[in-house]
């Protein structure tokens, strides 16, 4: 048992080249970086040169998961895989990817806070985690094969409840656009090319352990009462989709679901999902529906359940059951996913024969599904969806691809909306077949250079929502003006962040969202109505630094980010009030360590700035505002000319956006020319060593 | 004295027991079930002004009851603990005319999240009107003063949505029909 | 030590005890034995004075679960550990779903023939049934260490009594009985003294704490049993049973 609660205590350290297997003592050399991508930062830092490449036997990828995940802390069960980014462009930088599922807690459970792999293995191979038993195993037998069959061939090893964590066919061929998926159903994009460049085909772990809360039991049980009473749906939305007897508001883009009429109709027998009130913890599971909110009404009839990872009790992950699809497309007729998972297949589709949101469409996401997360396919957040219709109907495949391998294609179908589709384009990206299918697995940007074709054309595209480095927005100006502007410029990826857009998107008026934002961030002047922004001004600037520090914290204590921070709650006596320092009073219970959210913060802070300090040294460069923290031209356009902060329009507004970054910087005591961190700002946090590295290198402002 | 006590005691017990079932109930079905329960019977003088001083003290001292004044200047009567304003709001309006419940509900939300509202929504409960009588009351609207701030909007996908004009211009309506319907879900 | 012969009459006592139907032979002996019970049914040790315990009381109440509304969260099995043990651990949980999650009571079937995740999606929750006489985990323990404790008379492990000998886990045909290596005792569902966490952390209302029945001819087992039954305790049941 560990000493302290809430980790396990111990680092899992394998050498691929040298078949080395080790263990580190977690808090002794981690405890400042907390866990997940902490750690993750942490040994890119320390341990892999700038100037490596993603698949390079150098570059190593680091598992990590933190003190809450396998606890009972909603909302736990994501894992945070750090590594240099196959998809980034023009040069891999450090980002993360992150999978829910049983993986994280399995993991604790074993006796471990995270994984680190490093080298090649000589041949296909597989790491068994069995608690303290690890062995790396021969996988050649595996090689070749999908993830749904090497899970279950792990699993007939290590038993039904070991969780495997593996790579299809597109991550074995080293396509940069590939997933580790583990669980059914959950990815994390981007990495599956550099486990398939160590040889390493899947990780299995399974454990039997046990996560200590430090902390006095019926203070933890009190504690998480009150975090499920502060939950909303998926993306914390904290009011239902329709009006129900005990709401006061509701919101038709709520992914709150449930209601009165609306069932499971895949369940035998069907399930009423019913009124949800909130103080009824023991309908929490009822509220979201993913398939439904994107899908449409028709995926009622077909949904079996709501699925998820270990200890939330959101399931976002909706399991559908169509039995049409089985004789139709010869696949099994239960699919699972959630969010851009469940839509990857029908997003390559400009239109379906009976509409968005009919029966064609829901197939669509049945073929994708089963396709893609057996294949491990990525799609950067749609991105590949969005890329491969603007290059078709713009004619660029039929220039850049030769007439034969062009025809071999059926592209009627495609124009037609037939999900067979599929079977040609995916198999062919996971398999690297031909010109077309190789390009659209590299990711945007390897792509464009390769067929020269100017980034800028995607820059200045609003359709396409690319932003930088090979990746699209996420959440960013549609959500939260300036402060999603802000946050997209950050990282070296779509930059994944839902602190600010789980906020924004609530459903709350807009009255009562500002009187939140004014308790959080000073002013009620910190949000604004959607399409109807106003100018910069400082709280923003807070509220960004706020949403980027709890995106990173989350990441490294295992809570999902994607339900998280819960400053809002569906609770009328609170006047909807959440609480700003559930992941602190979290923290202290589950490890002992008490802190405060302050403190807290500013280890996330700590955290941040390393991801900084390695995108800088990396680049090679410290002019990160020119060179780095870039926006594309269309955020400051508008489909109908729209003049900025006008209403009705995303659009910003150059010399605002100029300043929101002067602000941001400001408030993150960055240097405002360059946006580099300064000496007294990596001092101030702990980063001295990390200053004095940059400095040798002529990297500080 | 004990008497009254038990009236209130049961007032309460009845308008809590409808709210619960997500409806709301008029003085005259309080005295009714009063009766039947064997309450304000015949033997007391003025039942009505009775039930009237007993309701109003009930509403006096627990602040989850609370008192609607419908259009047709019916009142009613429900507790917020399981039946929010906002659903008691449409229930009022629902026992009037549908053009003026999809009216007001139209010009709440335009001025007050602010956003459009979907004309299928319209459909489900509690509104519970057929398209038929929706398109009805759109036509019927397009013709009344009463009604001219009442405008829609399509979103890319073809869903309607409605909003007023007194709270949203035309362009801000259709940029937020289009986030709600299309914009959100494929920016998840 | 016993016999060999002595060894091969308890085998088949205590096979007979997990294979003969619970109701009839619950009446026989309430007809044989009458005023007998009073003195087995008195809880842990001070019946061990007299004789080894054997639980004849009836659980007052029982977990019951509903595949169909379960959402695979495991909420249950970390509200059991965390709120009793202080701790998160699945493995000693005293509802069981991991094992069934990914692939069903089954194991690892392929394709949909299966449950959980992996099949139809059906995540069969594993529950204790608060067997009724003979209840084979208390009846394994040689040490008298499960025993039945009011209010609901769940049968529970009394953890100064138990050595962690792990005959228990044999006995119970549907893998109820948990291990916890950190305390060394075994440990079992002992229905939260009337107020189950798990039922209570359910965000499905998938579990319901209802009034005891006898689930024990409905669930099929798990397992076959191999403990053996004490000598002293099989000898106990020769003498009520033996017309």
């Amino acid at each position: 048992m560990a000493k302290h609660g809430g980790w396990a205590g111990k680092v899992l350290r394998v050498d691929l080249s040298t078949g080395k297997i080790s263990t580190e003592d977690t808090l002794e050399k981690y405890r400042d970086y907390l866990g997940g991508t902490g750690i993750g930062y942490k040994v890119i830092w320390d341990e892999v040169q700038a100037g490596v490449k993603s698949f390079d036997p150098a570059n190593k990828i680091v598992y990590g998961v933190g003190p809450l995940a396998g606890t009972g802390a909603p909302c736990n069960g994501r894992t945070a895989i750090t590594t240099l980014w196959p998809t980034c462009w023009p040069k891999a930088l450090v980002a993360s990817g992150h999978m829910g599922g049983q993986f994280a807690a399995e993991l604790k459970y074993a006796g471990y806070d995270a994984i680190i792999i490093e080298g090649r293995a000589d041949r296909p191979v597989w790491l068994s985690v069995w608690d303290e038993k690890v062995e790396i195993k021969d996988a050649r037998q595996l090689w070749g094969q999908g993830i749904r069959r090497t899970t279950i061939e792990i699993n007939q090893q290590m038993g039904p409840e070991a969780s495997v964590a593996a790579i299809g066919q597109a991550g074995e061929n080293l396509a940069p656009m590939s997933v580790v998926m583990n669980s059914y159903s959950h990815s994390a994009g981007g990495v599956g090319g550099v486990m398939g460049s160590k040889n390493l085909k899947a990780i299995g772990v399974r454990g039997t352990g046990s996560v200590r809360i430090a902390g006095n039991k019926e203070e933890w049980e009190k504690l998480i009462k009150l975090h499920l009473s502060l939950l909303g749906a998926n993306n914390q939305h904290v009011v239902p989709s329709n009006p129900q007897p005990w709401a006061e508001h509701y919101n038709a883009g709520s992914r709150w679901m449930a209601s009165a009429g609306r069932r499971w109709g895949a369940a035998n027998p069907s399930i009423d999902t019913g009124a949800c009130e909130p103080h009824n913890l023991n309908r929490i599971a009822y509220r979201t529906n993913n398939a439904a909110y994107f899908l449409g009404d028709k995926a009622w009839q077909h949904t079996v359940r709501g699925n998820g990872c270990t200890a939330c009790p959101i399931r976002c992950h909706t399991m559908l059951k169509v039995p049409a699809v089985s004789a139709k497309y010869g696949i099994p007729e239960l699919g699972q996913n959630t969010c851009v998972g469940l839509l990857f297949g029908r997003a390559f589709f400009k239109s379906f024969p009976d509409g968005p949101k009919g029966q064609t469409a829901i197939e669509a996401c049945m073929v994708g599904m089963y396709l893609a997360d057996d294949l491990g396919v990525w799609d950067n957040y749609g991105q590949l969806q969005r890329d491969f219709q603007a290059l078709y109907y713009n004619g660029i495949f039929k220039r850049k691809v030769a007439e034969k391998e062009f025809n071999s294609y059926s592209w009627n179908k495609y124009e037609q909306g037939d999900p067979t589709f599929l079977f040609e384009l995916l198999p062919r990206i996971a398999n690297k077949e031909g010109e077309l299918a190789t390009a659209l697995g590299l990711g945007t940007g390897h792509l464009l250079e390769r067929w020269g074709i100017p980034e800028q054309e995607w820059l200045e595209n609003h359709d396409l929502l690319y932003w930088k480095l090979g990746h699209p927005k996420h959440h960013s100006n549609e959500d939260a003006g300036q402060c999603g502007v802000i946050i997209n410029t950050q990282y070296n990826r779509d930059a994944q962040c839902h602190s600010h857009s789980n906020f924004t998107r609530n459903g709350l008026p807009i009255e009562v969202q500002k009187r939140l934002a004014a308790e959080l961030w000073g002013s009620p002047d910190a949000v604004d109505a959607v399409a109807a922004f106003t100018p910069m001004n400082a709280h923003k600037a807070k509220m960004a630094k706020w949403s980027l520090l709890r995106k990173e914290l989350h990441d490294c204590l295992s809570l999902c980010n994607w339900m998280g921070p819960w400053v809002a709650s569906p609770l009328k006596e609170r006047e909807y009030r959440g609480d700003d320092s559930i992941e602190s009073l979290l923290y202290s219970l589950a490890t002992g360590d008490k802190k405060s959210r302050q403190e807290l913060d500013t280890i996330a802070e700590r955290i941040f700035l390393l991801h900084r300090a390695l995108t800088i040294r990396d680049m090679g460069a410290k002019d990160m505002r020119t060179k780095h923290d870039t926006i594309p031209d269309w955020v400051f356009t508008d489909p109908k000319d729209k003049a900025a902060f006008s209403k009705g329009t995303i659009r910003m507004d150059k010399e605002d956006i100029k300043l929101a970054m002067d602000m941001f910087y400001e408030e993150m005591a960055w240097d405002k020319e360059t946006g580099s961190p300064t000496k007294a700002t990596y001092r101030r946090l702990g980063l001295g060593t990390v200053a004095d590295e940059l400095a040798k290198r002529g990297l500080l402002p | 004295m004990e008497r009254q006590e038990e009236v209130r005691a049961n007032i309460l017990n009845i308008i809590r027991d409808r709210s619960e079932s997500g409806r709301l109930i008029s003085a005259e079905e309080i005295l009714t079930e009063l009766k039947r329960r064997g309450l304000l019977t015949s033997e007391e003088i003025k039942p009505k002004t009775h039930l009237e001083t007993a309701l109003k003290q009930a509403l006096q001292e627990n602040r989850d009851v609370k008192e609607i004044l419908a259009p047709n200047g019916v009142c009613y009567y429900y507790s917020v603990r399981r039946l929010s304003e906002t659903y008691a709001g449409i229930l009022v309006l629902k026992s009037e005319n549908p053009l003026w419940l999809i009216a007001e509900v139209v010009r709440e939300n335009s001025k007050r999240y602010p956003r459009p509202v979907p004309v299928a929504g319209f459909m489900e409960s509690p509104f519970d009107l057929t398209l038929e009588a929706i398109l009805e009351c759109l036509r019927v609207m397009g013709e009344d003063k009463e009604y001219q701030d009442i405008a829609q909007t399509i979103t890319s996908v073809g869903k309607t949505f409605l909003y007023s004009s007194r709270h949203l211009d035309p362009d801000y309506a259709s940029m937020l029909a289009e986030w709600l319907d299309v914009g959100q879900a494929d920016n998840p | 030590m016993t016999g060999e012969k002595q060894k091969h009459e308890i085998l088949e006592s205590a096979l007979d005890f997990i294979n003969s139907s619970h109701s009839s032979s619950r009446r026989e002996f309430f007809l044989m034995t009458g005023g007998l019970i009073i003195a087995f049914s008195a809880s842990g040790a001070k019946a061990a004075k007299e004789g080894p315990v054997i639980i004849m009381d009836q659980a007052e109440g029982l977990v019951i679960a509903d595949p169909t509304k379960c959402v695979g969260c495991r909420r249950c099995e970390l509200a059991c550990t965390e709120f009793n043990d202080g701790k998160a651990s699945p493995t000693i949980a005293r509802i069981k779903i991991s094992r069934n999650l990914n692939f069903g009571v089954n194991g690892i079937p392929t394709g949909q023939r299966g449950g959980g995740a992996w099949g139809n999606g059906l995540v069969i929750q594993d529950i204790c049934n608060q067997c009724p006489h003979p209840v084979p985990c208390a009846n394994a323990c040689p040490n008298d260490a499960i025993v039945v404790r009011p209010p609901t008379n769940a049968r529970v492990v009394d953890s100064k009594r138990c050595i962690g000998c792990k005959m228990c886990r044999r006995a119970c045909p549907w893998e109820m009985m948990s291990f916890d290596s950190g305390t060394n005792k075994a440990t079992k569902c002992f229905l939260c003294d009337g107020s189950p966490k798990c039922v209570e952390a359910c965000p499905s209302g998938a579990l319901t704490y209802a009034a005891w029945r006898d689930l024990t001819g409905k669930i099929p087992p798990r397992v076959a049993p191999t403990a053996i039954v004490a000598p002293e305790k099989a000898q106990t049941c020769n003498e009520c049973h033996k017309k």
